[in-house]
């Protein structure tokens, strides 16, 4: 609600937050002129940690989509020659672990599988979050009580544990993870999406579409939809790292994908088991990790400062 | 509203939230092959539990749960099982008893939990009131980079980069166990760190916000030290909504101990939680299910009656739903 709100309101007041002294006019002039998103961008692009986060994230999901074109060898490539090899061994720049596989190529898979889950499984409760919450907000009735007692129940079942149960019954796929991630976090988003409706719905526009006839159907996806997406974009740019952080978390308890299919979670379980003879097991996708979340962490960051520039910033 | 209306409608409601977590779960595992007693005779030889033991055990799962019961039946068999507090055998555990291994597992992670938060404490108060007295300073900026990594990453990756750091280079503490008093330091810092991290921007917004009130200006105008004013007039008042944080952290933390468990090998709740879905041992993954949803529950209870004694108002508003920290408690670490 605050975000729109607080857009509407820059908007009639024609204030640019950052508008220097040199060219105000300017600039406020080509704010009007500007929709809303042009101007999420401009906020956005004077982070500079968050747009160098963005061409990061843009480089990882590349990496990801081309892990068999770049990876050296096969994930499940096993070289006998040279088992839990250090760094900078022969063909293995950043060595193997205790079956010989090149740890390069299992981080880069492990990259291409953490970005499948974490997407897919977003994808699938931005859509569940928004079929339910739309309708919950907008007709009311027995959906919204159903989503209300739902959320309520789910506040009390942390989600990761819900993403246990869900896997336990799904079994380890891609597939499975994708289901079970994304199954236990689109409760709060349809939450989200309900409040936004709420608040949408009492506007004038909507009210005289409503006055020239328009169906239900059509004002919500027509009128009430476009204008809750700047939100939800903040919600879903945060749930990302969050996604890929619990694929790692499962497959650090052993329900990730079937090995040999590298997840971060699972190298990193195996890493500490290798931790005196081959640190190295660990320390290379620890750190692909860290950066792939901060990434996607700080541009979140970026989105929720551009949408919503009142906001707290650090 | 009188205290004991307030109460008692909590507690219904607990009740029945907890009676749904129940019904989710075991419906969720009803759609995994094979019914409830039947599963363990499918994946015994899969996970490798010993033969002596498990005739017995069979046998009385049989008898708990019979041989062709109804789903209905079943789950009626197995909440009966939850109230009396027995459960029946564990099928990963052989000779183990639901009930004991949760009642042995539960003081580990409070253990944990408890340290993790008071650690956790101990690092964001001084971290939080320094960055506040000297907001947009080079240190200010430091300590919110701090935050926002604590924040960003999660307890099992910085419990790998502790790892990392302090058994294979260092060579300083134990990277595995839970027998000696060494075991305890790495599991808690990985814990302290993301809780420290939501601590100090909550103790530093709060500390700056009453450093602007007129009373502390009062109190520098009377000129007393400065020291003085802020720890006995700042600190103090900008620690109250602190309270109502720590609780529901404290519960996030008791459930959330599940990687770190699971990483450093300690036998703590979330580690059976996590061999009980890797095992599919029903019986002790709907327990330990069952048992965080309780801890929780039972926090956010607490919570908010704590609330109401420090705020009349909420009292007077007859009971304030705090959802909003309660997707604190339950997302965020």
């Amino acid at each position: 609600m605050d975000v729109i709100a607080a857009a509407e309101g820059l908007h009639s007041t024609g204030l640019e937050p950052d508008a220097g002294a040199a060219g105000a006019g300017e600039t406020v002039a080509r704010a009007r002129a500007r929709g809303p998103w042009r101007k999420a961008w401009d906020r956005f692009k004077r982070n500079r940690l968050a747009l160098i986060s963005l061409v990061m994230c843009g480089v990882l999901v590349v990496v990801a989509f081309a892990a068999p074109w770049i990876a050296p060898h096969h994930y499940a490539d096993t070289d006998y020659e040279a088992l839990l090899a250090g760094a900078g061994a022969d063909g293995h720049l950043l060595g193997t672990d205790q079956l010989g596989r090149d740890i390069l190529s299992r981080t880069l898979y492990g990259l291409r599988t953490a970005l499948i889950v974490a997407f897919g499984a977003e994808l699938l409760a931005l859509l569940c979050a928004l079929v339910v919450g739309l309708a919950a907000g907008y007709r009311g009735g027995r959906a919204e009580q159903g989503l209300m007692a739902f959320t309520d129940v789910m506040y009390a079942f942390p989600s990761y544990l819900f993403a246990i149960v869900m896997v336990a019954v799904l079994g380890r796929s891609i597939f499975a993870l994708i289901v079970a991630i994304g199954i236990a976090g689109w409760v709060t988003q349809a939450r989200l999406v309900r409040a936004q409706v709420l608040s949408i719905k009492q506007r004038e526009y909507v009210e005289a579409a409503r006055a020239m006839g328009a169906s239900g159907p059509t004002i919500a996806v027509r009128y009430i939809l476009p204008n809750a997406i700047g939100p939800m974009l903040v919600t879903t740019s945060f749930a990302i790292p969050a996604a890929i952080a619990a694929e790692a978390g499962l497959g650090l308890l052993g329900l990730g994908v079937q090995p040999p299919t590298p997840s971060w979670g699972g190298m990193i379980s195996e890493g500490t088991r290798y931790l005196l003879s081959a640190p190295h097991m660990l320390l290379a996708p620890a750190c692909v990790f860290a950066l792939a979340l901060l990434a996607f962490t700080w541009v979140g960051d970026g989105v929720r400062d551009a949408f919503d520039p009142r906001g707290d910033r650090r | 509203m009188g205290v004991v209306r307030f109460f008692g409608q909590r507690l219904a409601r607990l009740a029945v939230s907890l009676v749904a977590v129940s019904i989710i779960t075991f419906g969720l595992l009803q759609l995994a092959p094979g019914n409830f007693a039947d599963i363990q005779r499918v994946t015994s030889g899969a996970t490798s539990i010993a033969g002596t033991g498990t005739e017995s055990m069979l046998a009385e799962t049989q008898a708990r749960y019979g041989d062709d019961t109804p789903v209905v039946q079943q789950y009626l068999t197995f909440m009966k099982g939850v109230v009396t507090w027995d459960m029946g055998p564990s099928y990963r555990y052989a000779g183990r008893a639901v009930e004991d291994i949760i009642a042995a597992a539960f003081p580990v992670s409070a253990t944990l939990a408890v340290l993790a938060v008071l650690l956790a404490l101990l690092i964001a108060v001084p971290a939080g009131v320094f960055a506040a007295m000297r907001q947009n300073s080079k240190a200010d900026h430091a300590t919110m980079f701090g935050v926002t990594l604590g924040h960003a990453l999660p307890n099992y990756l910085i419990a790998a980069f502790l790892i990392l750091i302090f058994t294979a280079f260092l060579g300083w503490f134990p990277s595995s166990g839970w027998e000696r008093p060494e075991h305890v330091f790495l599991p808690v810092v990985a814990l302290a760190l993301g809780p420290a991290a939501v601590l100090a921007r909550y103790v530093r917004s709060s500390m700056l916000e009453t450093l602007r009130e007129e009373y502390v200006t009062a109190a520098m105008a009377k000129g007393g030290p400065y020291r003085t004013v802020v720890v006995r007039h700042a600190l103090r008042n900008s620690l109250i909504p602190l309270v109502t944080v720590v609780g529901p952290l404290l519960a996030a933390l008791m459930t959330g101990t599940v990687f770190v468990e699971a990483l450093f090998r300690i036998p703590g709740l979330g580690y059976y939680a996590a061999t009980a879905a890797a095992s599919r041992d029903m019986p002790l993954l709907m327990g330990t299910v069952l048992f965080f949803a309780l801890i929780i529950m039972v926090v956010n209870l607490l919570v908010d009656l704590t609330y109401g004694i420090l705020d009349p108002r909420i009292r007077a508003e007859g009971g304030w739903t705090s959802s909003r920290l309660r997707k604190v408690s339950t997302q965020q670490v």
